[in-house]
């Protein structure tokens, strides 16, 4: 690939970021999804933690929880909202009729999520510690590291999978936006181990890469993961499965083109 | 002969209800050739299929069957090549909301590739170009609809595509601004020499601004050519309207050359000609000849739109139908 070529495709890469930051700063709502809700729902786990008198492993457990839903949940939006912003303003086609391909408006989008849902994670971070005595940094900058990384990647997986859905069922579909990400948090064991499931979820949650991080993490505070390898399990399935949506992604666009879903959207 | 755009045998049939039973037959076998730095306009009524055809010739739709070709690419199997060098503006344009005209003119600038200075020349550029300096910054939710439109086509222009698509372009806008669009597309075409496909219901749009014109109904192409090739086709010449005093032959009238048909009421005698011009001196000499004393003569054309219904007329009545 030449290096003009490259410029290219990172400048429509970068158009993704640019609309989704744009967007975000003239949404009144996204200020909510970045301070309100991720805030509220924190500090209301984590007083309950207090009341119930846990102690401080026990407490870690369960706000590691509810940080990683937030940030899960804060950049998987931004990936189905790169869809979503064209459904709500009938641009669809203008979008799809401009030559990039669908990685380039993942990935773009996933960018600014990234960047946003890190926020939420430094505000959520030092807020356990100030309120909490909580250390996030105990496992170490590493650990953290890919720790976040798993959870962004499954959150560009929740986002793609919105995306999928938009382009199959349109309006219908942008309930999923809000409800996917909040059904994984039910199985994966936010607040609990998932052997506490009744079966079949936990064989499910088994399945979900966010169960493996999730007790990859914890097991820097004292709990054992139901497994070994947690991180090759984790990364392996999100690798698996973002093969598996590439491919779904690019089918379900092109089905959109057959039976007219662009056009349709766009009126 | 550089053909822009050839399409042979185009299908599209749409499906809805239950496992798709209900069916809606959109094109029925659409063939088109169109050059290279023409301006072509696709003329037909509301739901005739001229949306869905433009959107199958720029890659935003796949036909059930039939080939595409754009600038000589396989529009089936090589849309993305294809998107890089074509654009599309459409009537009630909608963009997103919350972005202004700027900052709308970036987004899809940048979906094109155009890096930061070539960007922020273009898009100065065609806010000049569309007389939009002073709505930059308005975003595109408090956009009157005519400015709407000015941002559609100011988009649609921002890759300089060799093949522009123009989907109902002055639909919903009042005349003087219709007006001035079409001027806008006259001369941009003209300066940059690119081929422009235009779907209309506005006969008189498609008569300003095409080469050609096909007629599309019912998902098929009833005929193309220039507007005037069309009128003789349908044989619907010119009109020539004569105001009278006395009687005039009306035998001699139906012998005169050129004549096509007439009407004749008390003081007022319409005849259709094949050209105006060439048989408006023999008219006069047979009125005077007949002692009938004219008042007055006015020439006029036959408006496009009637050749559609002409045409219309005739398919249907090859298929047994009325209009």
């Amino acid at each position: 690939m030449s290096s003009s070529n490259l410029q290219r495709k990172l400048i429509q890469i970068w158009a993704f970021v640019f609309k989704n930051w744009i967007m975000t700063k003239r949404n009144v709502f996204s200020l909510f999804e970045i301070l309100f809700w991720p805030v509220v729902g924190f500090l209301s786990v984590g007083l309950l933690t207090n009341f119930l008198k846990l102690d401080p492993n026990m407490s870690g457990f369960i706000l590691i929880g509810i940080i990683s839903m937030s940030v899960t949940q804060v950049c998987q939006i931004d990936v189905a909202y790169v869809l979503l912003y064209d459904l709500w303003s009938k641009s669809m086609k203008h979008t799809f009729i401009a030559p990039v391909y669908p990685f380039q408006l993942i990935f773009g989008s996933w960018l600014i999520g990234v960047f946003r849902s890190f926020i939420v994670f430094l505000l959520l971070s030092i807020l356990s510690r100030l309120a909490f005595g909580f250390d996030f940094l105990r496992p170490g900058i590493g650990p953290l590291g890919l720790f976040l990384l798993g959870l962004f990647l499954i959150s560009a997986l929740v986002g793609m999978t919105v995306c999928i859905l938009v382009l199959l069922f349109g309006y219908k579909a942008d309930v999923a936006a809000w409800s996917i990400s909040s059904l994984m948090a039910l199985i994966c064991g936010i607040y609990y181990p998932i052997s506490i499931l009744p079966y079949p979820l936990p064989e499910i949650a088994r399945a979900i890469p966010l169960t493996y991080f999730l007790e990859y993490f914890r097991t820097f505070y004292g709990f054992e993961g139901e497994t070994k390898a947690l991180l090759g399990w984790g990364f392996g399935l999100t690798a698996f499965y973002l093969m598996i949506e590439a491919l779904l992604f690019k089918a379900v666009l092109y089905r959109a083109r057959k039976n007219g879903v662009l056009i349709k959207l766009s009126e | 002969m550089v053909l822009a755009i050839k399409a042979e045998g185009i299908y599209k049939t749409f499906r809805s209800g239950w496992r798709g039973k209900r069916k809606k037959e959109v094109l029925k076998g659409i063939d088109l050739q169109i050059e290279q730095g023409e301006i072509f306009g696709i003329l037909g009524p509301n739901g005739a299929g001229k949306t869905t055809l433009l959107s199958i010739l720029s890659t935003l739709l796949l036909p059930d069957r039939g080939k595409v070709q754009i600038l000589g690419i396989d529009g089936l199997r090589d849309g993305h090549r294809i998107r890089e060098r074509v654009n599309i503006s459409s009537g009630n344009a909608n963009f997103l909301w919350s972005l202004t005209v700027q900052e709308n003119l970036h987004f899809y600038g940048m979906l094109y590739g155009l890096a930061g200075k070539a960007r922020e020349e273009k898009v100065r550029a065609l806010i000049s170009l569309f007389n939009l300096e002073e709505h930059r910054d308005v975003p595109f939710d408090r956009l009157s609809t005519g400015m709407k439109q000015r941002l559609s086509l100011a988009k649609s222009l921002l890759n300089d595509p060799e093949v522009l698509f123009l989907d109902e372009p002055t639909v919903g806008l009042d005349p003087s601004v219709s007006i001035w669009i079409r001027d806008q597309i006259r001369s941009i075409q003209k300066e940059k020499g690119m081929t422009v496909l235009l779907t209309t219901h506005n006969m008189r749009e498609a008569e300003h601004l095409c080469n050609r014109i096909a007629f599309l109904k019912s998902g098929e192409i009833l005929t193309a050519g220039t507007a005037e090739t069309l009128k003789r086709m349908v044989r619907m010449g010119e009109s020539v309207r004569i105001e009278f005093k006395g009687k005039i032959s009306e035998e001699e009238l139906l012998r005169t050359d050129g004549v096509i048909n007439y009407s004749l009421m008390e003081n007022l005698c319409e005849v259709i000609v094949d050209d105006g011009e060439k048989r408006l001196g023999p008219l006069i000499a047979l009125f005077a000849q007949s002692g009938a004393q004219i008042k007055k003569v006015s020439l006029g054309q036959t408006d496009l739109e009637d050749v559609f219904i002409e045409f219309a007329k005739e398919i249907d009545s090859d298929m047994g139908l009325c209009v």
